[in-house]
């Protein structure tokens, strides 16, 4: 922290360079064939289709129907996943009923479960959306219930004592003590649902980037495959690292109270 | 100011407590936390409750607060029962301070006001006064994990405070302290008490801090919890630290020891 501030810019430093090392690696791997360019194009080559593909309607259009099948799951996943586990987790005996359940089903491949999806809902948008609910929801459900468990039970004794009613509780004591592992259960939930619809779209798909990451790997089209993955990539870091500064801020001043 | 302690006596009751006894019922087996506890504090008196820890003494500022009923027995405020939280007529203070991490100072001490309805304008003088009060004013902006715990538990006070109630509750309030934060804080808190002449009635299991701070002991035995003795202390105000030295003050230890030892 503070501490070690005339060193704090050793890590960002460190990581770029690592970044810029392995970005020269590739490149001059391939440029010099140490590595086969058929099977690994020169990351120059590689960010020029990337380029391209961004201007490309018929990847737009997929990126398009991935994105929508993201949000609508995600929309599903994020406030299902958490009021379920707020209410989970208020009750103690529906908590030790439903937990090792949970647990179960958290440690269960949710992979196995896509044939069964694909019967039931076609291969369509629909199917797409309940399998992504399907993978996200079980960790905004334990968020859910994380967060409401990890209110003090002094805080409310504390309100309560100064004549708080059960909806300031709730307002003035159980959110804002919640957020942090609201934000970070969302964030978990966000990274799973997109893994879900990338998932379901490589197993059996029409559209999608995850179907035509897929098709471009069966092709052996590496360049395009692997500046599908770098933009891929590039996006879920993007969203997760947004997710963790907001978690990180809201952490900061609950480091104990 | 009276010079004796005792002449508070004469002023009326703030609370009193009439035959209170509080059972807890958990399945098969019931403990009996409280039996015929029967006392009455006069108003402006401070009055420390001693005992062992498991004397049912933090039960029994449970039912003053109204946070729990009693299972049997009344307990009046100001000649009103208390059967609920009340925050206009009472502030408590618990033993951690439980301050909202989320908040400063001073909007930790504005808590209760907000919670109330009192407006924005209002609160904040009246919370800063109250900082003011327990020495605070320069730390109205900083955070909780800012504070040390002698701070934090300064601020919870002063949050016990802000509705300017009759009866300040304090649960072992300075247990978690060092020991020279909380010889410091023990005389802090007579200033504060001095200046605002609040009722107060303090839970402790620390004798000397027990007869350091009080006009009358209430002294506290287990299996069943119940009140043993009440006891006047002859020290007179303003209290000071040589006085833990005297043979007066060495007698009266000596004595609620053996209350609770026996």
């Amino acid at each position: 922290m503070s501490s070690n501030r005339p060193t704090a810019w050793l890590v960002p430093a460190c990581q770029l360079g690592v970044l810029a090392l392995f970005a020269g690696l590739w490149e001059v791997s391939s440029r010099s064939g140490w590595v086969n360019p058929e099977l690994l194009p020169p990351l120059s080559v590689v960010l020029l289709i990337l380029w391209k593909l961004l201007r490309d309607p018929a990847f737009l259009g997929d990126l398009r129907v991935t994105t929508a099948e993201t949000i609508v799951a995600y929309l599903i996943v994020a406030p299902t996943g958490l009021l379920l586990g707020f209410f989970i987790g208020e009750r103690r005996w529906l908590y030790r009923a439903t937990n090792p359940i949970l647990q179960l089903l958290m440690a269960t491949p949710k992979m196995i479960f896509l044939p069964i999806f694909i019967l039931a809902f076609g291969i369509g948008f629909l199917e797409k959306v309940m399998f992504a609910s399907m993978v996200g929801i079980f960790a905004t459900v334990i968020a859910g219930i994380a967060a409401v468990q990890s209110v003090p039970q002094g805080l409310m004794r504390v309100a309560t004592a100064f004549g708080a009613t059960r909806l300031q509780i709730y307002t003035r004591i159980y959110f804002p003590a919640m957020i942090p592992i609201i934000i970070g259960g969302m964030r978990l939930g966000l990274i799973f649902t997109i893994f879900g619809v990338l998932l379901s779209e490589m197993y059996a798909a029409s559209r999608g980037v995850g179907q035509t990451l897929f098709s471009w790997g069966e092709q052996t089209r590496l360049a395009e495959l692997l500046a599908g993955v770098l933009l891929v990539v590039a996006i879920t870091v993007t969203l997760d690292e947004l997710m963790r500064f907001g978690e990180r801020r809201s952490r900061r001043r609950r480091v104990e109270a | 100011m009276p010079a004796l302690a005792s002449s508070r006596d004469a002023t009326p009751a703030a609370i009193s407590v009439n035959g209170v006894h509080k059972k807890f019922d958990s399945g098969a087996t019931s403990v009996q936390a409280l039996t015929d506890v029967s006392f009455t504090v006069a108003t402006g008196q401070f009055v420390t409750v001693v005992g062992p820890s498991d004397c049912g003494k933090s039960t029994l500022l449970q039912v003053l607060a109204g946070l729990t009923p009693a299972s049997a027995g009344t307990v009046l405020l100001d000649g009103e029962p208390v059967t609920a939280p009340r925050p206009d007529k009472i502030g408590i203070v618990f033993q951690e301070a439980w301050l909202l991490p989320w908040k400063t100072a001073l909007e930790n001490v504005e808590f209760p006001l907000s919670l109330r309805g009192v407006r924005k304008a209002e609160q904040r003088p009246r919370a800063e006064a109250q900082l003011a009060l327990v020495g605070l004013a320069d730390a109205a902006g900083r955070y909780p994990h800012e504070l040390s715990g002698g701070m934090k538990q300064r601020v919870a006070i002063a949050r016990g405070l802000v509705q300017q109630p009759s009866v300040l509750l304090m649960d072992e309030p300075f247990a978690s302290l060092d020991e020279q934060s909380r010889t410091r804080m023990g005389a802090d808190l007579l200033g504060i008490w001095e200046r605002t002449g609040r009722t107060i009635v303090f839970i402790t299991h620390g004798l000397t801090e027990a007869i350091y701070l009080a006009d009358v002991i209430l002294v506290m035995a287990s299996k069943p919890g119940r009140i043993v003795d009440r006891i006047p202390v002859p020290l007179a105000r303003p209290r000071t630290v040589d006085m833990i030295g005297s043979e007066v003050f060495g007698k009266l230890r000596n004595r609620i020891w053996h209350l609770i030892a026996d």
